[in-house]
């Protein structure tokens, strides 16, 4: 299977398939903490744990 | 970094991301409801005016 830049890579994925979904993963990495962090900070308001 | 993706197939990758924090929620919330004071279904204050409520017999024949 004829790849358009670069050797065949493990996944199958070229360079630039590789550099698109890196750029969704982050930023839906980013989103997925942002939405954690604020869970935490009102769970912490409800009731603090650990002191 | 993104080169990642060239290592790990990105499909196979996401299922077992996902199917982890899955498992790992799950199992945090129902520690969680185990506890009496992160309860938020039945708050602690309730839980303890529940089990320290006297119950009165009804008088017979009701």
């Amino acid at each position: 299977m004829a790849q358009q830049d670069g050797p065949g890579s493990l996944s199958g994925l070229t360079d630039n398939e590789a550099k698109e979904f890196h750029k969704i993963f982050v930023s839906s990495f980013v989103l997925f903490t942002a939405v954690a962090a604020v869970a935490h900070i009102l769970a912490w308001m409800w009731r603090p744990w650990g002191i | 970094m993104y080169r990642i993706w060239m290592v790990f197939d990105p499909r196979r990758t996401l299922i077992a991301l996902f199917s982890f924090l899955g498992v790992l929620a799950l199992t945090i919330h129902f520690i969680l409801l185990s506890t009496d004071e992160y309860n938020w279904l039945v708050p602690s204050d309730q839980a303890t005016a529940g089990a320290m409520v006297d119950v009165t017999p009804l008088p017979p024949g009701l």
